[in-house]
């Protein structure tokens, strides 16, 4: 009776209230910075007075947004390249490996996830600033693929756990080396993990915030560093442009997985 | 691994294809990986705020038995826990509509949930900014249905700050109860009611005890995140109301004070590993996830 959507009575109205004013104030925030972004008061107001595209010339022409947008893209995708080939190689490592201390290894590997990201952050700084990384791409990019490896050794290692070997093994019996019979074989009966594994590393670097807030120089930052820096000193429109292309980034990744996933189905 | 090592000790008795990894040497560059950048880092940190400026527990004693920071320690939980119980209370019922809805209604609401986990938390944070600030659209709402006369503080204190975490835990909070409730036997609630139990006691008795493992398991980590929450607090929340993670951040940017920042972040960094074990024991590792 309470599990049947058709049997509930009055009580359906009310979830079913709760649940669409829920949704309506998850989608609000995301929809209002959109619309304020083409709104031509600098006050933001809502409704705007009228309709206007200044903000993205403005941030289109400031060099300083579109060099922070290159720096993230850049350490985005070097995150994800290597984070996708360092948990493909460590989930095999674990998943296929009969050694002590698997669990424990395992649970090390996910600990950057649950451990407060200011923690890690400041933890990295006070390293950087000893050995001169602060600042630099490297920087950037070790501490991003800090944070992102976790996510591809989750990823890969449930996919590798959904593998039957025996088929691993057949193309070895059939005259693969094994090496050929993972490329062959494994792998792409894998891919569906690779590939969350390919998104979840690019936006976690690519949102990342708290340690690139410490990372960041005068002349090297990322898109959200810049996002941050600005707030802290007005409410400006060309934050909410560049929020929503941000957010824009965000629909096209997630069609691109719905797509993905269909075509994996079907 | 051992018997690697001998091998490379006897050197080229050993036939090329003896010389291939075990499982467990693939799984070092990861590991060294995150000795070099993530243990080493964070156990230097925490010797520094036994050691600077000098050697002893004096950070700790500072930190514990000063007023201004017990008031940031017990911001920092009270921040939390009224977040974790408004997300409980307004996740329950939608986790248990997503569970039974019409699947093509479900998924829409799901698409939401994804989109708001997914979207930019800067993003989502300015957002907040804006609608809640004096002038923004709650209060010019709120003003014009007559509710109220003079703009609400909603920005820059715990309203504000309750409002944009809750936002943002709301997902962590949904989808593992869906999981749970999703898994209960309508058989069981129907059973209830051949018994005699009306709807009332059937919710309080039978579907809220089975779905506690799921409340449970959602509410510890959306507190654990909010605890260590930096970038939300610092832009929806006062001065008056700190939490731990900007407190951190201060010692070390505007104060320079590592022996300092190193104590405050063991403090986080114990609370969070002693709440993490407590879900290992009880819940196990398979509802983590999620950014």
């Amino acid at each position: 009776m309470l599990l049947n959507f058709d049997r509930l009575g009055r009580w359906k109205l009310v979830l079913l209230g709760i649940t669409l004013l829920t949704a309506a104030f998850l989608l609000l925030p995301i929809l209002f910075i959109a619309a304020l972004s083409f709104g031509s008061s600098q006050w933001l107001i809502f409704p705007p007075p009228g309709w206007t595209l200044k903000w993205y010339q403005e941030l289109f022409a400031d060099p300083r947004w579109l060099e922070s947008a290159w720096t993230s893209f850049q350490i985005a995708i070097i995150v994800t390249v290597l984070s996708v080939l360092l948990g493909l190689v460590t989930s095999f490592g674990l998943t296929r490996g009969r050694f002590m201390f698997r669990e424990a290894l395992k649970a090390l590997f996910l600990t950057p996830m649950i451990l407060p990201v200011v923690v890690l952050a400041v933890a990295l700084y006070a390293f950087f600033l000893q050995i001169g990384l602060n600042g630099t791409l490297t920087g950037f990019v070790i501490s991003h693929l800090v944070l992102a490896l976790p996510f591809s050794i989750l990823s890969i290692t449930s996919a590798l756990e959904g593998f039957d070997k025996s088929i691993e093994d057949a193309a070895v019996l059939c005259g693969a080396s094994p090496f050929e019979a993972k490329i062959r074989v494994t792998l792409p009966a894998i891919s569906h993990g690779i590939f969350s594994a390919a998104i979840f590393s690019f936006l976690t670097s690519w949102d990342e915030v708290v340690v690139a807030i410490f990372m960041a120089s005068p002349t090297l930052q990322t898109l959200p560093v810049k996002v941050w820096a600005t707030l802290r000193q007005d409410l400006t429109p060309v934050v909410a442009a560049a929020s929503t292309l941000l957010i824009l980034l965000t629909v096209l990744l997630m069609v691109l997985v719905a797509i993905v996933r269909k075509g994996l189905k079907s | 691994m051992l018997s690697r090592t001998d091998a490379r000790a006897e050197g080229s008795k050993i036939p090329a294809h003896r010389l291939r990894f075990t499982d467990f040497d693939l799984t070092l560059p990861a590991l060294g990986l995150l000795v070099l950048f993530f243990v080493v880092p964070v156990a230097i940190l925490l010797a520094r705020s036994v050691s600077e400026p000098v050697p002893g527990l004096g950070n700790y004693a500072e930190l514990l038995g000063s007023s201004t920071y017990l008031r940031i320690f017990a911001n920092t939980f009270i921040v939390s826990g009224l977040v974790t119980l408004v997300s409980l209370l307004i996740g329950f019922p939608v986790a248990w509509a997503l569970a039974i809805m019409p699947s093509r209604l479900a998924s829409v609401v799901f698409a939401i949930l994804l989109l708001s986990m997914w979207t930019n938390l800067l993003a989502r944070t300015y957002a907040w900014m804006v609608l809640l600030q004096r002038t923004g659209v709650i209060n010019k709402l709120l003003i014009g249905l007559g509710l109220i006369d003079k703009p609400l503080p909603l920005v820059n204190n715990l309203t504000g700050v309750t409002i944009g975490m809750t936002y943002i835990m709301l997902p962590f909070i949904i989808l593992p109860l869906y999981g749970v409730i999703r898994k209960i036997d309508p058989a069981v609630l129907q059973a209830a009611a051949l018994c005699g139990a009306n709807r009332w006691q059937a919710l309080v008795r039978v579907l809220l005890p089975l779905a506690i493992p799921g409340m449970a398991a959602g509410a510890l980590m959306a507190f654990v995140m909010s605890l260590g929450y930096f970038v939300t607090p610092a832009l929806l929340g006062g001065t008056a109301n700190m939490m731990l993670a900007e407190l951190i951040a201060q010692f070390v940017q505007s104060l320079v004070n590592w022996g300092m920042g190193g104590a405050a972040a063991l403090v986080l960094l114990v609370v969070t590993l002693a709440l993490y074990a407590v879900q290992l024991r009880f819940f196990g590792t398979d509802r983590m996830g999620g950014r």
